[in-house]
């Protein structure tokens, strides 16, 4: 026979409240401690869960192993030097960007044109690697400006920033449905373009796009707009004006660069003061940032000539400036 | 005060419960009247007529009484039977026994006793037995009621009602039994059948019986039973299974992008190729691309993959234009924008098979991307591309052997066979850099000075912009050719016995280019063998076992004759 059952029932335990010492609702501590396998698989999951969105977002950390994008020096001015030319005026031309670059708080890069192989090529073309050759070396800068030597700055006052870079500014500044190679290219600018997207800024002369000064964006585009730019292709093609024309070529023919190119009026970044400027808007006049001028430095080399009387205004101005 | 004279004293007084107030005046151990009250007054509640002792242990009334009573241990002993009887005796009227009062047999039932109509209370005139009485059910009595139920003013009765709804049904209620096959026989039936309830029910008593075979199915039954509920999890489980490999759901499952995600696959299949303006296709031609199709039809549906089967015929518009077999490019485009959602694009040749449909792309491919590709070209070099490059104007990333190393720089994946690239079976990701690449492809300055020299096409201009581009390489990865592009003997050498080539089947290859077999080779011949070993190879268990069986037969009937052979040799040996 089994053993009696007691006839006292033990009283109620108390509810031992201490066990949890964390204001817990009852409704929600009753589902915690009636059922410790549902405790338990809940744990689990919400472990899993965890473990799950950490590892995903673990994948995307895209910082630049080399530090962040404009945390130093915002643009960088390239000027490619010709070895043969006047080293005076070299100097001169040099010490004009410094001068600009120092009170912006910009970088200057003035590599050789014999500094990379062309492969026979005419040596205008070093530009192109330069502008990458600057993007090694400064890998935190957020934009190149690469100003020919036959360009003086001449209003060190303008920021390049506020004066273009700055993605609302930009906008404004484009021009939208121009030709690519005047009169009458056609293919046009795009029209739908938005300032931050823009990774190259150009201008055009009556001719066709400048490659004396324009302004690109570090990132994978310009590795890949410099490289097919680069190409051996089209510097063994004899276009009549070597890279001028191999640029035109590819911003015609390949949309994923044309998407990227802003045209912005010619005196903002490259007036001329001779030669074929645009007829709206490239002569230069007076407040202009550069003055350009363009074939100086063909056959015969009247660079020094033409620019001495800015060279001479500007240290007016420097010397006014420091007095 | 004894039982009788309570009982005859507090019948008509009912009820006159003593309050428990009342007895807190009373010390224990009570006197036995008192005890026998509070039973009275219990069943006046209750309102339980007990027609004798044994019914009245069992009443719910005494349970809950005594299951009260049992904080107090000395008040629930009823040992005396005769006078618990006697008791009882004066509330049911059933004179139970030897009373010690000499009580009228059944005098007055106290009329607020409700009755209940199993046990009526009789009349005065003795019991009524129901199937004695008239058609007029009175419920036993002799007098009629006063106020019916239903409120009917005749007396209705079964019969009569029946009978009424018989007119009103146009067929009478009567209904001759055993009319029917069933009616017939039933009853043989049921006595001939293997098991017979009537016979265990006359033998066995609801023991078991039956032979040993039964008894053993009674227990798995039994217990079955017992084990349902977890019993019918497991067989929730293993139909749902079945139901998700049988239904479509399966194939849902492995398309979602947060499930399978198989929706960011896309096959891109040229057929049709020499169709168009140059019309050399045959029957055979035809027949090639039909099973080529159908392969990877029954491929990306399993998967859940998108398949864009594009026409490459010869269009006039490419025909004398330099474009031709640049058509990928323009193809490749079309189907991003076609499938927005896929990320990965794999390109197939016409004369492609998959010979491992069991393989998923992800699987095979995709989940292990950095381990299985790779991006050092000198790994297997047939070109003789010098990497990495080593300008120094070039960023570290461009410079380094594998670009920056993570699987998700990887944005195009291309085999290589003994000469190069091969762009029969390659994958591209969508992302900004393959629009810039398939912008970039084809170029009229550079195909104006190569297209005599690149005799590939496109494959051609893809080797020079690797080796040229300093910004594709960083984003090229390849693959070991027998991963995705197996080649048959006959492509890049006879004998067929290259390992990074050539299609071995105890490896299980997953695919198969017949690359070049329309120059001198014979396409479908291949197709069709290839075609054959792939179902070979991926027989399901059953055919296997059919195989096996027919086999071994052959097996046997050729050893057999080989047998009959050698003994006829043997006798004409003999002779």
């Amino acid at each position: 026979m089994p053993p009696r059952k007691t006839s006292r029932p033990p009283p109620y335990a108390a509810r031992n409240s201490k066990s949890i010492p964390i204001p817990i609702p009852p409704a929600l501590r009753n589902l915690l401690i009636r059922d410790k396998a549902r405790l338990i698989v809940i744990c689990i999951l919400g472990f899993l869960s965890i473990l799950w969105l950490w590892k995903r977002s673990g994948g995307a950390s895209g910082l630049e192993p080399s530090g962040i994008v404009g945390s130093r020096a915002p643009v960088v001015i390239v000027t490619v030097i010709d070895p043969r030319a006047n080293a005076a005026w070299v100097a001169k031309i040099m010490k004009n960007r410094e001068d600009y670059a120092k009170k912006h708080g910009y970088a200057t890069f003035f590599p050789s044109n014999t500094d990379y192989s062309l492969n026979n090529s005419p040596p205008s073309w070093a530009k192109v690697p330069a502008l990458r050759h600057a993007m090694t070396l400064h890998p935190t800068s957020g934009f190149f400006w690469y100003l020919d030597h036959t360009a003086l700055i001449v209003n060190p006052s303008i920021s390049l920033q506020s004066h273009i870079l700055s993605p609302s500014r930009l906008e404004k500044l484009m021009i939208a449905n121009e030709p690519v190679v005047p009169p009458d290219s056609v293919i046009k600018t795009f029209g739908n373009l938005k300032g931050d997207r823009i990774d190259l800024i150009v201008t055009q002369d009556k001719e066709g796009l400048c490659q004396n000064s324009f302004i690109i964006r570090r990132g994978e585009w310009a590795k890949y707009f410099l490289d097919v730019w680069f190409d051996p292709i089209y510097r063994s093609y004899n276009f009549q004006k070597a890279e001028a024309h191999a640029l035109e070529h590819i911003v015609q023919w390949h949309g994923t660069i044309l998407a990227k190119l802003a045209l912005v009026p010619q005196n903002l970044i490259n007036a001329y003061t001779k030669g074929p400027a645009s007829a709206k808007n490239g002569k230069y006049k007076d407040g202009d940032l550069i003055a350009a001028f363009p074939g100086c430095d063909k056959d015969k080399f009247t660079c020094a000539d033409d620019m001495q009387p800015f060279f001479d205004v500007l240290a007016g101005n420097a010397q006014s400036g420091n007095a | 005060m004894d039982a009788g004279r309570l009982a005859r004293s507090a019948a008509p007084q009912m009820p006159r419960c003593p309050s428990p107030r009342r007895d807190v005046l009373v010390l224990k151990p009570r006197p036995r009247h008192e005890q026998a009250r509070a039973f009275l007054c219990h069943f006046d509640q209750t309102s339980f007529i007990l027609a004798s002792p044994s019914s009245f242990t069992a009443t719910t009334g005494q349970r809950r009484r005594r299951s009260s009573a049992a904080k107090n241990p000395p008040s629930l002993n009823l040992h005396d039977g005769s006078e618990v009887r006697g008791r009882l005796g004066t509330t049911t009227g059933a004179s139970g026994g030897p009373s010690g009062d000499a009580l009228p047999a059944i005098p007055g039932t106290p009329a607020n006793f409700e009755m209940s109509s199993r046990s009526p209370s009789p009349h005065p005139g003795g019991w009524s037995s129901p199937g004695l009485t008239t058609p007029y059910d009175t419920g036993g009595r002799n007098s009629p009621m006063r106020g019916f139920p239903n409120g009917a003013s005749h007396n209705v009765t079964w019969a009569s009602a029946q009978a009424k709804s018989a007119e009103v049904k146009g067929y009478t209620a009567f209904n001759p039994r055993n009319q029917g096959f069933f009616g017939k026989h039933f009853r043989r039936i049921s006595t001939s059948l293997p098991f017979s309830y009537a016979e265990k029910e006359k033998l066995g008593r609801g023991r078991q019986q039956g032979n040993k075979a039964m008894q053993f199915l009674n227990r798995t039954g039994r217990t079955l039973w017992r084990l349902r509920k977890s019993l019918g999890v497991v067989l929730f489980f293993v139909l749902s299974i079945i139901l998700f490999y049988v239904t479509p759901l399966h194939r849902l499952w492995r398309r979602s992008s947060f499930l399978g995600g198989g929706n960011k696959y896309v096959i891109i299949l040229a057929a049709n190729q020499g169709g168009g303006v140059m019309e050399w296709k045959g029957p055979r031609e035809w027949a090639i691309e039909r099973d080529s199709v159908k392969n990877k039809k029954r491929y990306t549906k399993k998967w859940g993959y998108d398949l864009e089967i594009v026409d490459m015929s010869t269009k006039k518009r490419y025909a004398h234009e330099w474009r031709e077999s640049w058509e990928k490019v323009d193809t490749i485009r079309n189907a991003m924008r076609k499938y927005p959602h896929a990320e990965w694009f794999w390109w197939l040749d016409t004369n492609t098979f998959i010979m491992e449909p069991s393989y998923s792309l992800q699987s095979h491919i995709f989940n292990q991307l950095k381990h299985i590709t790779y991006r050092d070209i000198n790994y297997y070099n047939p070109l003789n591309i010098s990497h990495p490059l080593t300008e120094a104007y070039l960023d570290p990333e461009t410079r380094s052997l594998n670009g920056d190393g993570k699987a998700d720089s990887i944005n195009l994946i291309v085999p290589q066979d003994c000469g190069g690239f091969n762009l029969g079976s390659f994958f591209v990701r969508r992302s900004q850099w393959t629009d810039r690449l398939l912008d970039i492809w084809w170029d009229p300055v550079g195909y104006e000075q190569k297209h005599m020299e690149w005799e590939h096409k496109e494959q051609d201009a893809l080797e020079y912009m690797y080796m040229n581009q300093p910004w594709i390489r960083s984003h090229v990865a390849f693959i070991h050719q027998r991963k995705v592009n197996s080649f048959p003997p006959g492509a890049c050498g006879e004998k067929g016995d290259d390992p990074k080539i050539h299609y071995q089947e105890k490896d299980r290859d997953f695919l198969v280019n017949m690359a070049g077999c329309e120059w001198g080779r014979d396409c479908w011949a291949e197709m069709y063998n290839y075609r054959q070993l792939s179902n070979h190879l991926n027989r399901t268990p059953w055919e296997k076992f059919k195989d096996w069986i027919s086999d071994s037969f052959k097996h046997m009937r050729e050893s057999n004759k080989k047998d009959e052979k050698s003994k006829e040799k043997k006798k004409e040996g003999n002779k």
